[in-house]
């Protein structure tokens, strides 16, 4: 015989059961929909419009008045701005993540981990606004670029905005080696320096290539920081220091004005969907590279 | 079962309040930058004269104004333009007519510039400054973004049959336009009175014709257009109320370097 | 794990052999290097910190924080739109806390692994990884287009909630784990059953940690733009500056910016400019320290731990 209190709690326990699982249901659900719904939006290009994927892909004819929606431009700004924010972010990263998990006393961890906290909580549009005020007249005085809006700007606010990912994601790489590794090369006359280049880095490598990529995923999703530094020229960048555009400026600088139905508005969600083609690869080479380390 | 009471007290003061949203006392309008300020303005004056109408004004430009209007977004989209022949239910209302000009760096000393050369320096032709009489420097040109109402006036009035080349920097809105060609040596751009009037930059003349209000009415100067605030079918209640404040008040439109429709001598058909 | 320990005592050069000085020398030129590299990102925060409170600390005078906005001349303010950044955070929360919390409850506590897991675990990974412009785009579709709401605070904030239930499940879930078992094994012990234990045990014991990771996203909430460019609008109405009405044109602090330094023509951009980026940089930095004391404080209370 169960008592009406046992019976209440196991009625209980079954509606919150129910109400959590239906919630981790959602989150299935919500992605699921942005997923349809953008497929759909994204693919009239091909389909209402029919024009080939290959012409979006790769041609850099972008003129909707003439019917060419060619994304080449904005696809290989992208591709730019996020390489050069990986190369100039990336190894300094993992540097910095090397140095808190080996190097850092503990004072000084103190302080750098709050610092890069600050850092990750700054705004993308203030670090736009940033790279606005402190770096367009900084190149625009000393280089080439008559304007100092650049791919160069782009990719520096971008560098620094990912070095909080790569460094805390660095970091864990490393923290989570076992010791057992360090004190077999220290014991055999490793320097420190020889152990981490020769011993932890390898050992670490899966983990991080996952800060890494998780670092090109935010430098390929970033907007607001890009659209104030970068230029807005619908070409290719004429060198390092000059004006370009990428996926994400494009789509918030055009889609506003981009009537609905129109050729134009049919590329910007082709762009987008392509965007979260390219965030999904990205997962998927994390659990790739995961599933090597174990 | 107090939590229950209190997340059911809060969705029905949450639905109360909706429906008021969607009473007639609110009026959204946005899209041309360059009518943005004087739209602005009337809200303001409007509002104060009547405290129980919510008035939300922002930019975006032509197309965005256009864009939103269509889809029931905003009650009055501004636009430099008239819309495209496929939307039928937009309802154009003239509110005004607005000149606009071409803009220089004013270190570059240049205050005046022909038809051709306008066309050739936005076609790409000409890319040095001395090639029309200007310094040696390099010519920057700053466009404007494929959503602008100003581009479309620009192309149509000024530098027909040539189009502007892209691959230039290009700028959304007015007064982005002006603060980066304040700042740019070598810049070029266009923009409307609206925002060009008393800013340190060069309004050059086009042919000899120097861009002034008055040269707009007599027609000498070409680049103007007419200021649109379009509605999804015709304008009904607080918002015709709105709209006819906004094209009737002389002081207003006068302090926005604007031209009341019933002064203007010269006339378009297609503006 | 720290080498720095372990590190053999002796650093001098004398008396070893030439390939042992070579190593000695890489070693101590590296870790100088390294040095350098840290200290400049703490140099950098600095010089940010300092750039923004000198160029805009003259500028936060009460007219420019309760200020109305101008949309054509100088001397705006940014009232309603701080305002806005808090109306939209708090309604944010409110739907995403209960789901995220209870989703997280079921990963964590619940689940076990097979396909359903999985693919929830999957589907939170993937919308965490959406840009914030394209999640703003599938709220347009939705909100302003679908369901003809225009621009709305509640449209911007159910994208919100969209775009931060992966980060809140995984606060959710790293507090969890931080739980020991110990409890949970005595709570059941008693008889209690898992609903009552993770409602009772677990999640008080777990609130610090999850305090301080909500305060911590909820700054970043407060900073959000792209996802609410195209939802909750670009302006405020001024005769309703202070709206109630979950259905109103929210324009936010950050997207202010962002609209100033683009489509904006009033001629004090910088003042306006430079006045709301250090607004936000000090939302930010009160958010940061809030999440720190506060997750404390609530932890101690309720469980006499200190996280």
């Amino acid at each position: 015989m169960i008592s009406s209190i046992a019976r209440r709690s196991h009625r209980n326990e079954r509606i919150a059961l129910s109400i959590i699982r239906l919630c981790a249901g959602f989150v299935i659900f919500a992605m699921a929909i942005i997923l349809l719904y953008l497929a759909v939006e994204g693919t009239k290009t091909f389909f209402v419009d029919h024009f080939s994927p290959l012409t979006f892909l790769f041609s850099p004819d972008y003129d909707l008045d003439d019917n060419h929606p060619g994304a080449a431009i904005f696809i290989a700004g992208t591709l730019l701005v996020t390489v050069f924010a990986i190369v100039v972010g990336g190894p300094f990263g993992i540097a910095v993540g090397v140095f808190l998990s080996e190097i850092a006393p503990k004072s000084m961890a103190q302080l750098l981990k709050p610092a890069i906290e600050l850092l990750v909580g700054i705004p993308s549009v203030v670090y736009g606004w940033l790279g606005l005020t402190l770096l367009v007249p900084l190149i625009r005085d000393h280089t080439s670029s008559p304007s100092g809006f650049s791919l160069a700007g782009a990719g520096i606010v971008l560098a620094i905005m990912i070095l909080p990912t790569v460094i805390s994601l660095s970091e864990d790489a490393f923290n989570s080696l076992p010791p057992a590794l360090r004190e077999g090369s220290l014991a055999l006359g490793a320097t420190r320096f020889q152990t981490i280049v020769r011993v932890l880095l390898p050992s670490a490598s899966s983990g991080l290539a996952v800060a890494l990529i998780l670092g090109i995923a935010r430098a390929v999703g970033e907007t607001l920081a890009i659209q104030l530094v970068i230029g807005n020229a619908t070409a290719f960048p004429t060198g390092i220091f000059g004006p370009t555009a990428t996926l994400t400026t494009v789509i918030v600088g055009e889609m506003p004005s981009a009537t609905q139905g129109s050729l134009q508005e049919h590329a910007l969600f082709s762009m987008a969907f392509l965007l979260l083609i390219i965030a999904m690869v990205l997962i998927l080479l994390v659990r790739f590279a995961l599933r090597k380390r174990t | 079962m107090k939590r229950n009471a209190a997340l059911a007290a809060l969705l029905v003061g949450f639905s109360l309040s909706a429906t008021s949203a969607f009473a007639d006392s609110s009026i959204t309008a946005a899209g041309s930058t360059a009518l943005l300020p004087l739209v602005k303005d009337a809200a303001g004056a409007y509002q104060a004269a009547n405290p129980s109408v919510k008035i939300s004004v922002s930019g975006g430009g032509s197309g965005t104004g256009i864009n939103q209007v269509n889809a029931k977004a905003i009650d009055i989209g501004d636009s430099d333009i008239l819309p495209p022949a496929t939307d039928p239910d937009l309802v154009d209302n003239k509110v005004a007519v607005i000149g606009f000009a071409v803009i220089v760096n004013p270190d570059l000393k240049i205050k005046n510039l022909t038809r051709k050369q306008i066309q050739d320096i936005f076609a790409g032709n000409v890319t040095n400054w001395n090639q029309v009489g200007g310094p040696d420097q390099k010519i920057v040109v700053i466009n404007r973004t494929r959503g602008s109402g100003t581009r479309v006036v620009f192309e149509k009035t000024v530098i027909a049959p040539e189009k502007v080349t892209e691959g230039g920097l290009s700028e959304d809105a007015t007064g982005t336009v002006i603060s980066v060609v304040k700042q740019t040596p070598g810049a070029i751009s266009y923009a409307a009175f609206s925002g060009t009037h008393g800013q340190p930059v060069t309004e050059v003349a086009i042919d000899g014709v120097p861009a002034t209000e008055a040269n707009v009415i007599t027609g000498k100067y070409p680049f103007w257009s007419y200021e649109h605030m379009l509605t999804n079918g015709p304008a009904t209640g607080e918002v015709k109320k709105f709209i006819d404040f906004v094209s009737s008040n002389t002081e207003l439109l006068a302090k926005n370097s604007f031209i009341k429709i019933s002064d203007m001598k010269a006339s378009e058909t297609n503006r | 794990m720290d080498v720095a320990t372990t590190q053999p005592r002796s650093t001098s050069l004398v008396g070893s052999s030439p390939s042992v000085r070579a190593r000695k020398f890489a070693d101590q030129a590296a870790t100088v290097v390294l040095w350098l590299m840290a200290s400049s990102i703490i140099l950098l925060l600095a010089l940010f910190i300092v750039y923004m409170f000198y160029l805009g600390a003259r500028y936060l005078t009460p007219s420019f924080i309760f200020g109305m906005p101008a949309e054509t001349s100088a001397g705006g303010g940014v009232g309603p739109e701080i305002y806005n950044s808090f109306y939209i955070l708090i309604l944010t929360l409110i739907f995403t806390v209960p789901i995220s919390t209870a989703a997280g409850v079921y990963l964590q506590e619940y689940a076990a692994p097979g396909r359903f897991r999985e693919l929830v675990v999957f589907s939170a990974e993937s919308l965490a990884t959406i840009p914030s412009i394209v999640m703003g785009l599938f709220g347009l579709l939705v909100f302003v287009y679908l369901f003809k709401w225009k621009f709305t605070a509640l449209g911007g904030a159910l994208t919100l909630t969209l775009l931060n239930l992966p980060a809140l499940m995984r606060v959710t879930q790293e507090a969890l784990k931080s739980v020991p078992d110990t409890y949970r094994e005595a709570s059941m012990g008693m008889g209690a059953t898992r609903w009552q234990t993770v409602l009772n045990v677990v999640l008080p014991s777990a609130i610090g940690r999850m305090t301080t990771g909500i305060v911590l996203i909820a700054g970043r909430i407060f900073g959000e733009t792209a996802a609410l460019i195209f939802t909750a609008g670009l302006s405020v109405s001024e005769n309703a500056p202070y709206d109630l009405n979950p259905f109103h044109t929210a324009e936010t602090l950050a997207v202010h910016l962002w609209y100033t330094h683009t489509e904006s023509i009033v001629p004090d951009v910088d003042r306006i400019g430079n006045g709301s980026a250090l607004v936000l940089l000090i939302m930010v930095l009160v958010f940061n320290v809030a999440a720190r004391v506060g997750g404390r404080a609530l932890s101690k209370r309720l469980t006499g731990r200190p996280t």
